[in-house]
């Protein structure tokens, strides 16, 4: 039987755009910031302020949806060993179909 | 829920080589790509691939796993089901969809219990270390949302099952019901934080976090883009040519609505503040669709006539 615990929260927060940090992003999906630093210096993420200069990598803050998309690059790159480039591809290509069938929805 | 092993998951014999494992492991994360797979239970069954590629590609794991399969005891004590305990989240009224990163937390009770922290060193070559205090993983979910949610905010509740690790270090099947509320003004693709409601910490260190990634349900009357609302208002022909007002029920509630004279095709009425509530709400446009009403009575058709006898200029086709 499982232990069962009811919480009442009420630490919800709202990741806004611009509200994440590139430690964040990596903690987000589960990577290290090293590994967030290299997808930006190569334009596979893309941080909503800041320049993709690594040395600037405490200022960059990064939109909510940027979660989603490391996840998928990450999870393409471990999975299938995938050059970075690749999964960002296939990422791009993802992302183009789910916005198609959005406006099919319309 | 199914009970096989984990060569059974990946659908490979017991001799299977690396490669074969690998090339079999490639083959079903494709198949059960959550943001891909139209099976309902894909997230399920992309965590349960992910868990089994994560002991048989691993050649001491593998011999670990391989040693307790042959040991009918440990067998039949139910530690050889990797999937007795799965986590996963119970849905209330709403669509909560489980994605599994192939992380730590995502593993059942059986593989952290066989394998502990040893998970944890997969990617960032941590195992073997100083077991020293660590945060434990985010856990990520998407959680589905009526537009008009976000108007006035809402409340869910959430049953999480999952683990947690006693003072002993045993991992324990814990069900966590939280109470979430959703604050208005949410937007598609917003992740919601719940601090501290991921996967355990491990020797102490905190419990990492839980995110929802925000969704809005597929809905005929209106979608958001950003904080603006769009929906479409019939009229009819005369109110598009001559105007008039018009009471319109939008996600905002019901308006009174001045309809200005003049038609042209694709025309928006932008009622300012009236989109989704932010410090600077968005704006909510009506997007005018003409309804021609069908001719059938005498007088009806006589009506079209003279409509047409008082426009003799009027070319609809002109330039086509």
């Amino acid at each position: 039987m499982p232990h069962t615990t009811t919480v009442h929260t009420t630490t919800v927060q709202i990741i806004d755009d611009d509200s994440l940090d590139a430690a964040s992003l990596a903690q987000a999906c589960q990577r290290n910031l090293d590994w967030v630093q290299a997808r930006v210096v190569d334009g596979v993420l893309t941080p909503s302020t800041g320049t993709r200069n690594p040395d600037a990598v405490t200022s960059w803050r990064f939109a909510a949806t940027c979660i989603v998309r490391a996840r998928r690059v990450a999870m393409l790159e471990h999975t299938y060993d995938a050059d970075p480039q690749l999964a960002a591809l296939t990422v791009d290509l993802m992302e183009e179909v789910l916005e198609l069938r959005r406006r099919l929805q319309r | 829920m199914d009970s096989k092993n984990y060569y059974e998951v990946l659908g490979v014999d017991k001799k299977a080589s690396a490669d074969e494992i690998k090339k079999a492991f490639r083959k079903l994360a494709r198949k059960y790509h959550p943001d891909l797979s139209k099976e309902k239970d894909a997230q399920q069954r992309m965590a349960a691939v992910n868990e089994a590629n994560a002991v048989l590609s691993d050649a001491e794991k593998r011999a670990e796993y391989d040693a307790m399969l042959d040991a009918p005891r440990g067998f039949a004590s139910g530690a050889g089901n990797p999937f007795r305990g799965a986590e996963g989240f119970d849905s209330g009224d709403f669509q909560f969809r489980r994605q599994s990163m192939g992380g730590d937390a995502d593993y059942s009770d059986f593989f952290r219990q066989m394998f502990g922290d040893a998970a944890r060193g997969q990617r960032g070559g941590r195992a073997g270390g100083p077991r020293a205090a660590m945060r434990g993983e985010d856990q990520h979910a998407s959680i589905e949302l009526d537009l008009t949610d976000s108007y006035r905010g809402s409340e869910r509740m959430l049953t999480l099952h999952g683990q947690e690790i006693t003072d002993e270090g045993e991992v324990r099947s814990q069900e966590r019901q939280l109470q979430v509320k959703i604050p208005a003004g949410v937007r598609e693709g917003q992740m919601i934080r719940l601090a501290g409601q991921g996967g355990p910490g491990y020797q102490g260190g905190p419990a990492g976090d839980l995110l929802l990634e925000v969704h809005f349900r597929a809905d005929k009357r209106w979608r958001a883009e950003g904080k603006d609302v769009y929906m479409p208002m019939a009229v009819s022909p005369w109110e598009a040519a001559l105007g008039g007002s018009a009471e319109v029920h939008t996600p905002a509630g019901t308006l009174e609505v001045r309809i200005p004279a003049g038609w042209s095709a694709g025309r928006k009425l932008r009622i300012k503040g009236k989109g989704l509530p932010a410090a600077t709400p968005g704006d909510l446009y009506l997007e005018l669709q003409l309804h021609i009403p069908p001719a059938t009575t005498e007088e009806e058709r006589a009506a079209y006539t003279a409509f047409a006898q008082a426009f003799p200029q009027f070319q609809p086709r002109q330039g086509a």
